[in-house]
């Protein structure tokens, strides 16, 4: 997998053919093209250099590839507009003249130029024969490159057995790929399963749900896996290798679910699945539709869990004997080649809010609790009971927002309380009528099809909707009803209710284990703690790790319409990438020269994917190229040069330093642009036509933590008035956070430069977003404010004393190899 | 001398109330003066300015119990707002009757109720011992070097 360094070795002179672009009046009304063409062709290795009108037109297209063909060209450099647009055209045009597109280069002289020069023809003509000498220096040195082609293993894995991950593992299934469904609960079915009834349609949630459940369970493209949690995950996009172990259940698959084996066990335990409102026993079946129909034994509640037979009522009992107390936890490795990551929530637990008397009146439950009481295979057969005794209440408060929209809990809105209790209310309305029902609120989030409906439907009903939720609610201890107080806001008026129960409508959160999960699979976590879409607009499912898809509740609070539709989107996603077979990683990854490299570990820190690994026995770094993003930042952390990013090597990048600076430098700024933000923002400031001032000279890197601080210091030792490192803003990194290397390499080289006495304002840090046109414009300014300011004296006492720290790096200005 | 309630208090907790009335509903005072609550007190400042609640006498109500903002989802400070309120009212001399009575009461005798002779009494019969002494140049120093003299005067 390692890309040769075999291609520099046969090295052909350079044979260069630039093409200078008018683009009509865009480019062409501000620079002089003819001139810069002719500038290109004076410079060495340049074969031929052309301006016309429109390069990218088919005729442009058309002309490239006969030069390539009659001139043998090995290099192609078009000046025209930014390669975010057009840099796949032309690279296309090469490859059918049978150039290695890797051996194209761009030079931006429209929205770098042109366009935000358009009063100052001259100097726009000067920058752009320096973009035109920075593009010709960095083609001398590009490589051709063979892209990679992983193969990617047509199985996937879904982590979470509730709705979505069943909904994403049938998808997947159906579609013809083997999927492994794994449950860490005994059953699949998740919290859809202890729902009583769904909004806005009122269906019976389990009759929904059961057949998928079944449908899971049964379909030979799914391996269900209960009982099971990830231990470990290894490997990349279409490659991965997970570890799970698979617990012990005790009872074999021959149970029939009879239930013989219940009717004898002495041990009791709260049921999770009621909400602990009602007992089990240590050998169980969590709910009646469980899938699988399997018994097991909770071992920690079982009298044999020393593993000493104390007990063997249920191994007595079973006539099939499926009983078998010495069964063992066993380790699978499953080869994947994608993963869905449907591992749900959690539900509030209003303890701390002490005001409303959770746990402390038996009376105060949750909106959880109350799904279970309502249904008709729940504790209480479906009938509503006040838990202190057991009476059916003629007054039920609902109190919204309890664990949502507060700093006090979380700081989301969940999403689902509303409209749940507006589908509770109307459950205990049906059935009965009599009920007076309260529900105070602070917003009634009524979003969703058909959700209004539903709540002008209950307030016709005659459900109360009180804005203000209560100060705190009180206890009367000899008949355990409720006083609710606090203020009715649209009333300006106080209010105290007496209710029978009260009911508190909690929100949802990340599992309590999401972070297990966060770290086996690299995932980012939002400050809520929900999983991190890659994008929160196109590319909702997607993880910043490829491969890897969420779905569900996962990602964020959502109810089961929207878990189910983005459990399809995922599996969809998941599905492009195992149809195709393959990934295609361009060739821009690190490559480590294990001669140089010393072991030290340091570009396994900063790899924001985790994709560096040291050899066990020898040190040396590791890459997988085929989950390397290509964001250089190892390879600008590395003391020893032992990593090359490909395409964006070292020598490519001082050459452009060097082309800046070969005249005038101390007219000019080199400027370092992350390719998804700051350089998209400087893209997006000449499509503004935003206009400022010309010294600026930018350098694009696929992400801001490429920049090794020797890059800056070697460009104000050239003599460069001001240097400017842009990325992303923090948190917005396109490589996770490869951006806070930036800031820690940037902050170096201020306090080298404080303690040599240097102006350390000519090194400037700026976050620029895509969107933020203007502010680089306006950072372009105060740049040339910077540059006006600098002194000779001070260029070259920089250019003396800021040297670099190690010998042999730096003045590498010669490719190393 | 404040000019404005915002050099004690940042506006920018208010804009995370979003009115749940839960400090309301936890406020005695409000249990006991229905004209009064800190949630609307919040509001008119958020929406009329705090000229609103400065002139206004009911806001003195409030008791400083910090029950509201024990209980406020978003944590904003309540009590600090009306802390800040006060303190603004009272400079400009805004300060109702009973309030200036009460710490007219504080200024000359130390204390906060009337000391008659029934309290005496009562003090007897529960077996309380004789009340000492108060050093009253003390807390009339106390009473300058925080400002509360001055704006008593003022008003």
């Amino acid at each position: 997998m390692t890309p040769k360094k075999v291609q520099r070795k046969e090295k052909e002179e350079p044979r260069i053919g630039v093409y200078v672009c008018h683009c009509g009046l865009n480019i062409g009304g501000v620079v002089d093209c003819a001139r810069v063409a002719e500038f290109a062709a004076g410079l060495p290795g340049v074969i031929l250099s052309k301006d016309n009108l429109y390069t990218c037109s088919e005729p442009g297209q058309e002309l490239i590839k006969a030069d390539i063909k009659e001139h043998r060209l090995n290099r192609v450099v078009v000046a025209s507009c930014t390669p975010r647009l057009h840099e796949p055209t032309f690279r296309a045009a090469c490859e059918d003249a049978g150039l290695n597109p890797y051996l194209f280069e761009m030079a931006n002289i429209r929205e770098h130029c042109s366009w935000v020069h358009l009063h100052d023809k001259e100097a726009a003509t000067e920058k752009a024969k320096d973009l035109v000498r920075m593009a010709v220096a960095r083609s001398k040195l590009l490589a051709a490159q063979e892209p990679l082609e992983v193969p990617v293993t047509r199985k996937a894995l879904v982590i979470g057995g509730g709705v979505a991950g069943i909904q994403a593992a049938l998808d997947l299934a159906d579609s013809g790929y083997k999927v492994y469904l794994i449950e860490k609960d005994p059953s699949i079915g998740g919290r859809m399963a202890q729902i009583d009834k769904t909004f806005p349609t009122m269906d019976c949630s389990i009759c929904i749900l059961a057949p998928k459940m079944s449908e899971a369970g049964r379909h030979p493209n799914i391996e269900l896996l209960t009982l099971s949690e990830i231990e470990g995950v290894e490997g990349y996009v279409g490659n991965f290798t997970v570890q799970v172990r698979k617990k012990a259940r005790f009872v074999t698959d021959s149970c029939t679910a009879c239930g013989d084996c219940v009717k004898v066990c002495p041990q009791v335990a709260p049921d999770e699945f009621n909400a602990g409102l009602s007992m089990r026993r240590a050998i169980y079946m969590s709910f009646a539709q469980a899938v699988p129909s399997t018994y097991q034994i909770d071992m920690d509640l079982c009298l044999n869990k020393h593993g000493i037979i104390a007990c063997d009522k249920c191994f007595q009992a079973c006539q099939r004997q499926c009983v078998d107390y010495s069964q063992q936890d066993q380790i699978l490795t499953l080869d994947v080649g994608t993963i869905i990551v449907a591992t749900g929530v959690d539900v509030y637990d209003p303890t701390p809010l002490t005001e409303f008397g959770y746990r402390k009146f038996p009376n105060v439950i949750t909106s959880l609790e109350f799904e279970r009481l309502i249904n008709a295979g729940g504790p209480s057969g479906g009938n509503l009971i006040r838990p202190s005794d057991q009476k059916i209440p003629k007054t039920v408060a609902f109190l919204q927002c309890i664990g949502s929209r507060s700093k006090r809990s979380n700081i989301y809105c969940s999403n689902i309380c509303c409209m749940n209790t507006i589908k509770d209310a109307l459950l205990i309305k049906e059935h009965w009528p009599e009920t007076k029902i309260l529900v105070f609120y602070i917003d009634i989030r009524a979003f969703g099809k058909g959700f209004e409906d539903l709540f002008q439907r209950a307030r016709r009903e005659g459900v109360s909707f009180i804005r203000g939720v209560p100060g705190e609610i009180i206890e009367d201890p000899e008949t355990n009803s409720l006083t609710l107080i606090g203020e009715d806001t649209l009333l300006s008026q106080l209010y105290r209710y007496e209710v029978d129960m009260a009911i508190l409508s909690v929100g949802i959160e990340p599992r309590k284990d999401s972070p297990v999960i966060q770290r086996l699979l690299n995932l980012s976590c939002a400050a809520d703690g929900f999983f991190l879409e890659a994008h929160p607009k196109l590319r909702p499912v997607d993880t910043p790790t490829g491969g890897i898809f969420l779905a569900g509740c996962a990602e964020g609070p959502k109810d089961i319409k929207d878990s189910v539709t983005q459990a399809s989107a995922a599996a969809s996603r998941a599905n492009i990438l195992m149809a195709q077979g393959k990934v295609i990683v361009e060739a821009i990854t690190a490559v480590v020269d294990e001669t140089l490299c010393q072991g030290c570990g340091m570009c396994v820190k900063v790899c924001p994917y985790s994709t560096i690994r040291e050899d066990p026995e020898t040190k040396i770094a590791q890459v997988t190229q085929a989950s390397c993003a290509g964001c250089g930042t190892c390879v600008a952390e590395c003391p020893f040069s032992a990593i090359t990013q490909r395409h964006f090597t070292d020598a490519q990048i001082f050459a452009q330093i060097d082309a800046i600076t070969e005249e005038a430098p101390e007219t000019k700024a080199v400027a370092f642009c992350c390719n998804w933000c700051s350089y998209a923002g400087a893209d997006f400031a000449g499509v503004s036509r935003m206009q400022y001032p010309t010294p600026i000279r930018i350098i694009r890197t696929m992400c801001s933590g490429r920049i090794s601080t020797e890059f800056i210091e070697y460009a104000f030792r050239r003599g460069a008035a001001a240097v400017l490192v842009s990325g992303c803003h923090i948190g917005d990194c396109h490589y996770i956070n490869a951006n806070h290397q930036t800031e820690k390499r940037v902050n170096r080289v201020w306090k080298k430069m404080e303690r040599l006495g240097l102006d350390k304002n000519r090194l400037q840090l700026a976050w620029i977003s895509a969107a933020e046109g203007n502010l680089f414009a306006r950072k372009m300014k105060e740049i040339d404010e910077i540059i006006q300011g600098v002194t000779p004296e001070e260029i070259e006492k920089t250019k003396q004393i800021l040297v670099p720290k190690k010998k042999g790096k730096g003045e590498g200005t010669e490719p190393k190899e | 001398m404040l000019k404005s309630i915002w050099e004690l208090f940042n506006k920018e907790d208010l804009f995370e109330c979003y009115q749940c009335a839960r400090c309301t509903g936890s406020c005695p005072a409000a249990m006991v003066m229905k004209c009064y609550g800190p949630r609307e007190t919040l509001l008119r400042c958020l929406n009329l300015g705090q000229e609103a609640v400065i002139n206004d006498e009911r806001v003195w109500y409030c008791t400083t119990c910090h029950v509201c903002e024990d209980r406020c989802p978003q944590e904003i400070n309540i009590s600090e707002l009306l802390t800040a309120i006060f303190n603004l009212a009272a400079q400009r001399g805004n300060l109702p009757e009973k309030i200036k009575f009460g710490v007219d009461l504080i200024a000359k005798t130390g204390r906060s109720l009337i000391v008659n002779e029934k309290v005496l009494k009562d003090r007897q019969k529960l077996s309380l011992p004789p009340l000492d002494p108060l050093n009253i140049d003390e807390i009339e120093g106390i009473l300058k070097k925080t400002g509360l003299n001055d704006a008593i005067e003022l008003s």
